[in-house]
């Protein structure tokens, strides 16, 4: 099989939602000896492109994403350990979580899922996660983005405490902090020290690839 | 020329029949907050387990705003908590499922209605009937309930459940006829409380969530059947949606809505605003209630309520003006006034006060 038609493939794997697809056009591709990170760059990830393209544009919904993002991941399974240790080190390393105390984590997984098609190593931290898991995190993966959300209005204070106890440890200055949620705003994120806040995940990632 | 002060009660009757009215009804979205007023307080946690306080909250709350409508809203997870889903309750913060009950597709089809004489839907029900005795001579009262869809996401988890949208429909349909039996039980629950208006949260009729095939497909099928028994059993509809880009024609047009609560999301470009509401119809078929911004109560000054106020207050009697209706709208928060104890009960007079005198026609 031609490597370009195993990456388009891929991509259509990923367009259609089909994980079990994708998944053996990923093994397809280590087996032609593809190297991983190509076959994620020009399958995987483009496939994920288009959804994210006409999901902006209101020609799909989350369901086509959610379905879209588990077909990519049913694809990543089997080429991120494929991926040499040297190469995996270009990877910038973001980290992303719901804050504690708010279990709502759609939003977050959106974002993960577009974290990982532009590119980021992600670390996800789940959902309900204690100021000292982000920030011990963060210190000890070297996390370059930490991207924060939550749902609801109590725990929006988490995420003021989570910057300023990387403040307080001295890490603040080597990251990017971006929270997202309905009740945040940029004026929230002014008045926590956050770097950045956006309603949707690809402008988002757009944004932290540009800086 | 000025209509002469009219009693609440007179004010939405004029609004909701576009009459002139003296000024336009103000009804933020005050629920759990107004625990804060019964005694020295009570917990979010006391006040959403016995109805009684709940509905004091509510009676509270009219005495100190003396706003001109009440809807019951508990919260989101009273439905799915009954139906054996796990709730986190935390002493002050909103209660939450924090363990879904549906892991595979046969989980769904196990789902089965709940007594709603039992658990926090007997007291949603029974709270609502206790505040709507209390007030409806005075003021329009609304019981408040969540839609099928709403409550199968609070159910099995929205992510879990969007995917099972596409990979096994007939077995989510299955839990979404359960939902609406459940939802007729709670229907015919707020019939006998007196309230006036049953306000449904249709919340993923929501183009960021699902366009108008899988809405249709999966709601509004369902939603209109629990619209047609809410009028059946005298109630007004309702509908709130405090989503970003909610579907409007479905919601109002389609489902014959006389009361529409949104949000505005300023930054979202395709979120209406208040203006563009009335502007693109909406409010020539139903009142629009909305869009302050909930966190303007914990964050903003009360310079800056009034400001907001004002200036909505603003927007939409020009609007209104511009469209040739003499009423229609009701200025209110965007969604509920966040029950968090640092919520500013100041800023929430502050936003009646200036809707009362800005507000005027």
């Amino acid at each position: 099989m031609k490597k370009e038609k195993i990456f388009e493939d891929m991509g259509a794997a990923v367009v259609s939602g089909k994980a079990d697809r994708s998944k053996a056009l990923a093994e397809t591709a280590l087996k032609e000896g593809i190297e991983a990170v190509e076959a994620i760059n020009e399958g995987l990830v483009k496939g994920m492109a288009v959804i994210g393209d006409r999901y902006a544009a209101h020609e799909v919904y989350l369901p086509q994403v959610l379905m879209a993002a588990n077909a990519m991941y049913a694809g990543l399974n089997i080429l991120l350990p494929a991926i040499p240790a040297t190469q995996s080190v270009d990877r910038k390393k973001a980290a992303v979580a719901v804050v504690e105390g708010d279990v709502h984590d759609i939003g977050k997984n959106i974002v993960k899922t577009m974290l990982t098609a532009g590119g980021f190593q992600v670390f996800d931290l789940g959902k309900d996660v204690p100021v000292d898991t982000m920030v011990k995190t963060a210190e000890n993966e070297k996390i370059r983005v930490l991207a924060m959300s939550t749902l609801m209005t109590p725990t929006m204070d988490c995420m003021k405490a989570t910057i300023d106890e990387l403040t307080e440890g001295g890490y603040r200055s080597k990251l990017i902090v971006t929270i997202g949620g309905p009740p945040t705003s940029p004026s929230f994120a002014e008045e926590i020290g956050a770097d950045h806040r956006d309603a949707n995940a690809q402008d988002c990632v757009n944004w932290l690839k540009g800086v | 020329m000025m209509t002469k002060a009219m009693t609440h009660i007179e004010r939405c009757t004029a609004a909701l029949s576009n009459e002139p009215v003296d000024r336009l009804p103000v009804a933020p979205l005050v629920m759990g907050v107004q625990r804060r007023l019964i005694g020295s307080g009570i917990t979010y946690r006391e006040w959403c387990h016995d109805p009684k306080l709940f509905a004091q909250g509510f009676i509270e709350g009219y005495k100190k705003w003396g706003h001109d409508m009440a809807v019951g809203l508990m919260d989101l997870s009273v439905m799915a908590g009954d139906l054996g889903a796990n709730v986190r309750m935390d002493l002050e913060n909103t209660p939450f499922v924090d363990k879904h009950i549906i892991n595979n597709p046969e989980d769904y089809e196990k789902l089965a209605v709940p007594d709603v004489k039992k658990g926090r839907s007997a007291v949603l029900i029974e709270g609502t009937k206790i505040f709507s005795q209390a007030l409806k001579k005075d003021i329009m009262c609304a019981g408040f309930v969540e839609g099928p869809l709403l409550a199968l996401s609070q159910t099995a988890g929205a992510e879990k459940l969007f995917m099972d949208m596409y990979t096994c429909p007939s077995a989510v349909h299955a839990a979404l006829k359960t939902m609406t039996a459940y939802d007729v039980d709670m229907c015919n629950g707020f019939g006998t409380t007196g309230c006036g208006a049953l306000c449904w949260d249709y919340l993923w009729g929501n183009y960021s969530c699902l366009g108008d095939k899988e809405y249709h497909e999966f709601e509004a099928k369902y939603a209109k059947k629990l619209n047609n028994l809410t009028r059946k059993l005298g109630m007004g509809l309702a509908v709130h949606n405090c989503a970003d880009m909610p579907h409007l024609k479905t919601q109002i047009n389609e489902y014959g809505t006389i009361l529409y609560s949104m949000a505005w999301y300023p930054l979202n470009p395709d979120s209406t605003s208040a203006s563009q509401a009335i502007e693109r119809g909406h409010a020539d078929k139903c009142v629009i209630t909305g869009n302050i911004d909930p966190q303007l109560f914990i964050r903003g000054t009360e310079e800056k309520m009034v400001k907001v106020t004002s200036d909505l207050a603003h927007e939409v009697k020009t609007a209104l003006c511009k469209r040739g209706l003499k009423s229609k709208f009701c200025i209110s928060s965007g969604c509920e006034v966040p029950p968090d104890l640092c919520t500013k009960l100041e800023n929430i007079t502050a936003m009646v006060k200036t809707a009362e005198k800005e507000g005027a026609m």
